[in-house]
């Protein structure tokens, strides 16, 4: 396993090359001055466009921009962020602890609500839950996420003012920029704990309420789908009908004998939700004004922000193999029948 | 059950006459983003609301909501020629400084401070920066480099130009400049020399400012950390929760701000700001005009209306369009499926497009009746400003007959095609192509407009670079409050509009350089209505709409007064932090 594992972290780097080289050979489809708009917002900066293309080489080849942003990198730098008004390094420093706690949140209820709901509409099939799990898997799929997530901030801010945007209220955030606040993981709620300030908890766990609600209940959809067909064709296997016949109960069977097997599939899914969230839930982000990574990224696709982009893909396929890996790996604990070589 | 929910909710959850949230901290949320602190390289809006008045201070302000007259600020006078510290010959301004101004750090304000910072500005001159507003006149060009990058200014030029001479500082101008108060009430702020160049900047030596010239973004310790004299000053800037905290300064030289701290935080998503005004939580919001129905009627909401702004849109017609590989122009020919690369420079097609505009429907349904109908690029509240000029007006009839003499009579009998580009998202342009577009196919059948709406990249491009655009509506907003400021831009041959249409008139380029360069306002004045009465004859743009604003606040606010100077000049007027308070 240890060997599997190494030899799929050795593909990082060419992974990393690969998707570094195929933005900047998609320059070629933009010229110097569609380029150059980043860098000029306002009509009266229209005469600067020649300067601003000779001054960051925008009318240079692409793969001698290429070439340039190569040895940047190797030298640590992945280059500045007109968007984020930082380093891209930085960037993603600031905004990915953002997204990740988001993510996390979200994932836990999305794998603790979609495997539940998921089992027991298998398990119940054609009865009440089962219809019950088939209106919420419709209704997440099908509501688009921004009218969702509007219509929560909408009532529950807007109308009852219990569950706020943003990532923390004023007073957090003064508070958590002084010297009187560490922050050991950029996440805030694990943070709030460490500094012993509850009070921080409460208000971090305020502002992700309706984030958090908002995206579980779009991907748990999904999730609730591929359970439930999972598990209805693990359910009706030999084993399975050889451990009811021994006389097993309901939730031994569905919880120690059939469950397992049905993962499978659940775990790849959950990987690219898991990786999914981590990187595009720029729509959730932006109603919410939650400060993250997604958010960042769709701005700086929209502004031709290009070392943004950049960092951002590779950031993002190296956490996709990592996630193929994970699932990977975890497919060999679930299944012993699954070798990894 | 989704629309019971809609309707419960209602457009307010906290009472009328709700207690005043938060009632030392002022909470504005803007749609726009700050680009840099530093005064000598913003030349947005937002970033600009952040810098002044707020944070660094300019040596004199203006009146109130006077934009053309001026009080003293960081200098003890405004200059004139009646109390003999403007020269006779326009040429020298003296600006006695003010004694006793503590920066925020601690340090006390001298005249070299205020030299170094003038200077600073000029001489950092990024590329689109906001430099050339005091390089023109002062040193008699807009940019400190040639086209090929080179350094066009001499030490000695710049030696001259700003000098301390005991405790005044001393404005030596290229040549007279009618409007150089409004841009100094603007454009000349001051921080410490002393604190800029122990943070790694410019040291005010005339042998090294060239190392200092053009940088990028971030080069500068200033794009991010502030020090100035102002009534505020910066506490942080979180660039992933896109908000700033300033917080009062106490040593303040006039009477400290009743606020204690000020909060701009950029919230893209407009339900998301209004909610957010709704519960208390901003003070002041960005609307724009077609969101503007959805907060009337908001309990503890102020809405205020029809503040004329120095802002101008218009539709730039290109007569020199660039038609290789060009999908705008159709055949690029004058034969019913295309337009030639010189279409507009003929002056019966202009003034057909002129007089076939519903300006009219274009203020009310793009601009919800927000704005009025300008005759030219001087606009109301510009000196030279006359309303007596004539504009056009929408009127079928004459199209039709300016139509009919166009390319002699060759455009009516063939007809035309070519499309429209305006940047996407702003929709009020994009009503305003549509109306072009009906009311233009409404007088031939042969007559064919499409639009095209592009990122702001491609209409970048297409616009300037490449000359591409054939037709595009783009604005212009005052940097100070002068006709001068758009003039230029509008209707110089190098201005910016000039230059991308294409127009050239050496009479009007006289008019601007005699505008600029006379002191006596009435003379000024007349250089300006000629120049209006030239727009309506040459028509190179279609000025559709002088802008006004709204602002929306909470109703606990008090103290704001109306400049349309001040930042940020947009759909909704700026702010001095200094008089709000909430009550």
């Amino acid at each position: 396993m240890i060997a599997f594992i190494l030899r799929r972290l050795l593909l990082l780097p060419f992974v990393a090359l690969g998707v570094s080289a195929l933005i900047f050979s998609l320059l070629q489809f933009l010229s110097p001055a569609m380029r150059a708009s980043l860098y000029v917002h306002d009509p009266k900066q229209l005469n600067a466009v020649p300067d601003i293309i000779r001054k960051y080489h925008l009318d240079q080849p692409a793969y001698v921009q290429y070439w340039d942003w190569l040895v940047q990198v190797v030298h640590g730098d992945l280059g500045w962020s007109e968007t984020a008004r930082e380093t891209v390094a930085d960037a993603i420093r600031g905004f990915f602890p953002a997204t990740f706690e988001l993510a996390l949140y979200s994932f836990a209820c999305i794998l603790a609500i979609g495997i539940w709901l998921g089992t027991q509409a298998a398990v119940h099939k054609d009865r009440l839950l089962d219809h019950l799990s088939r209106f919420t898997s419709i209704s997440g799929a099908s509501l688009p996420t921004f009218v969702w997530g509007l219509l929560l901030l909408m009532v529950f801010y807007g109308h009852f003012g219990w569950f706020p945007p943003g990532r923390l209220s004023l007073e957090a955030d003064l508070f958590v920029r002084s010297s009187r606040f560490h922050p050991y993981t950029g996440l805030m709620t694990v943070d709030a704990l460490l500094n012993r300030q509850a009070w921080i908890f409460w208000d971090v766990f305020r502002h992700l309420v309706l984030p958090v609600a908002t995206l579980t209940y779009f991907l748990t959809a999904v999730l609730v789908r591929i359970t439930r067909s999972s598990m209805l064709e693990t359910l009706r296997t030999d084993y399975v009908r050889t451990a009811r016949a021994k006389g097993l109960a309901q939730r031994v069977v569905v919880d120690r004998h059939a469950r397992r097997n049905a993962l499978i599939p659940v775990i790849t899914l959950a990987s690219l939700l898991f990786v999914g969230l981590l990187s595009g839930v720029a729509i959730t982000e932006t109603i919410f004004n939650y400060p993250g990574i997604g958010r960042w990224g769709v701005n700086a696709s929209e502004q031709l922000d290009i070392p943004a982009v950049t960092g951002f893909a590779l950031i993002f396929s190296g956490l996709l193999v990592l996630a193929n890996l994970c699932a990977d790996t975890l497919y060999a604990f679930v299944d012993p029948r699954i070798r990894l070589r | 059950m989704m629309a019971l929910v809609i309707l419960s909710v209602g457009t307010g959850a906290r009472g009328a006459g709700a207690p005043v949230k938060n009632p030392d901290t002022f909470v504005y949320i803007t749609a726009g983003d700050v680009e840099s602190l530093d005064p000598a390289y913003a030349y947005d809006t937002t970033s600009e609301n952040i810098i002044w008045p707020t944070v660094y201070e300019t040596l004199i302000m203006y009146a109130g909501s006077s934009t053309s007259s001026f009080v003293p600020m960081l200098a003890t006078q405004v200059p004139s020629l009646a109390n003999g510290l403007v020269s006779a010959d326009g040429l020298t301004y003296t600006f006695p400084v003010r004694q006793g101004v503590h920066f925020h750090d601690g340090s006390v304000m001298t005249p070299e401070d205020v030299r170094y910072s003038v200077l600073r500005f000029m001489l950092q001159d990024r590329d689109g920066g906001p430099s050339w507003l005091l390089l023109t006149p002062l040193l008699g060009t807009d940019a400190t480099r040639d086209s090929k990058d080179n350094i066009q200014v001499m030490p000695g030029q710049v030696a001259k130009a700003v000098t301390v001479s005991g405790n005044n500082v001393v404005f030596h101008l290229h040549h007279p400049y009618g409007a150089f108060l409004s841009i100094i009430a603007a454009w000349s702020f001051v921080m410490p020399r002393a604190w800029a160049v122990s943070n790694g900047d410019w040291d005010g030596s005339l042998g090294t400012w060239q190392k200092f010239n053009n940088p990028k973004v971030q080069d500068r310790f200033q794009f991010d950390h502030m020090n100035g004299t102002g009534p505020f000053k910066l506490e942080s800037w979180d660039r992933q929760a896109k908000q700033i905290v300033l917080v009062r300064n106490d040593n303040y030289w006039r009477k400290p701000a009743r606020l204690a701290r000020v909060v701009v935080r950029t919230v893209e998503e407009f339900t998301t700001r209004r909610l957010a005004l709704q519960q208390g939580d901003a003070d002041i919001i960005d609307v724009t005009r077609p969101d503007q129905s959805k907060v009337m009627g908001m309990s503890d909401v102020t809405v205020r209306d029809g503040f004329p702004m120095l802002i101008l849109q218009a539709i730039h017609l290109n007569e020199k369009i660039d038609t290789t590989g060009n999908p705008d122009v159709g055949s690029g020919k004058l034969d019913g499926n295309g337009i030639p690369a010189d279409f507009f420079s003929d002056i019966h097609v202009r003034r057909a497009f002129a007089y076939a505009f519903d300006y009219a429907a274009n203020i009310r349904d793009g601009y919800r009746s927000g704005g009025t109908q300008p005759n030219g690029p001087i606009i109301q509240g510009l000196l030279g400003y006359d309303p007596t000029a004539p504009k056009y007006t929408h009127d079928r009839d004459k199209a039709i007959a300016e139509f009919k003499e166009a390319w002699g009579g060759k455009v009516w009998d063939v007809g035309f095609k070519f499309t429209e580009t305006y940047n996407t998202g702003n929709v009020a342009r994009q009503i305003g192509a549509q109306i072009i577009k009906d009311q233009i196919e409404s007088l031939n059948p042969k007559f064919k407009i499409d639009i095209r709406d592009v990122q702001w990249s491609t209409f970048l491009e297409l616009t300037t670079r490449a000359h591409k655009g054939t037709m595009f509506v783009l604005g212009w907003a005052a940097d100070y409050p002068d006709p001068d400021d758009f003039a230029q831009p509008f209707l110089g041959s190098n201005g910016d509009y000039g230059k991308a249409i294409g127009y050239n008139n050496p009479e009007v380029n006289k008019l601007i350089t005699e505008g600029a360069e006379t002191a006596d306002p009435a003379k000024r004045a007349s250089s300006y209505r000629q120049l209006t009465k030239i727009a309506y004859q040459d028509v190179p743009s279609i000025y559709t709409i002088q802008q006004t604003s709204f602002l929306v606040m909470r109703s606990w606010v008090h103290g704001w007064y109306f400049n349309p100077i001040l930042p940020p000049p947009g759909q909704n007027p700026g702010k001095d932090y200094y008089t709000l308070y909430k009550e």
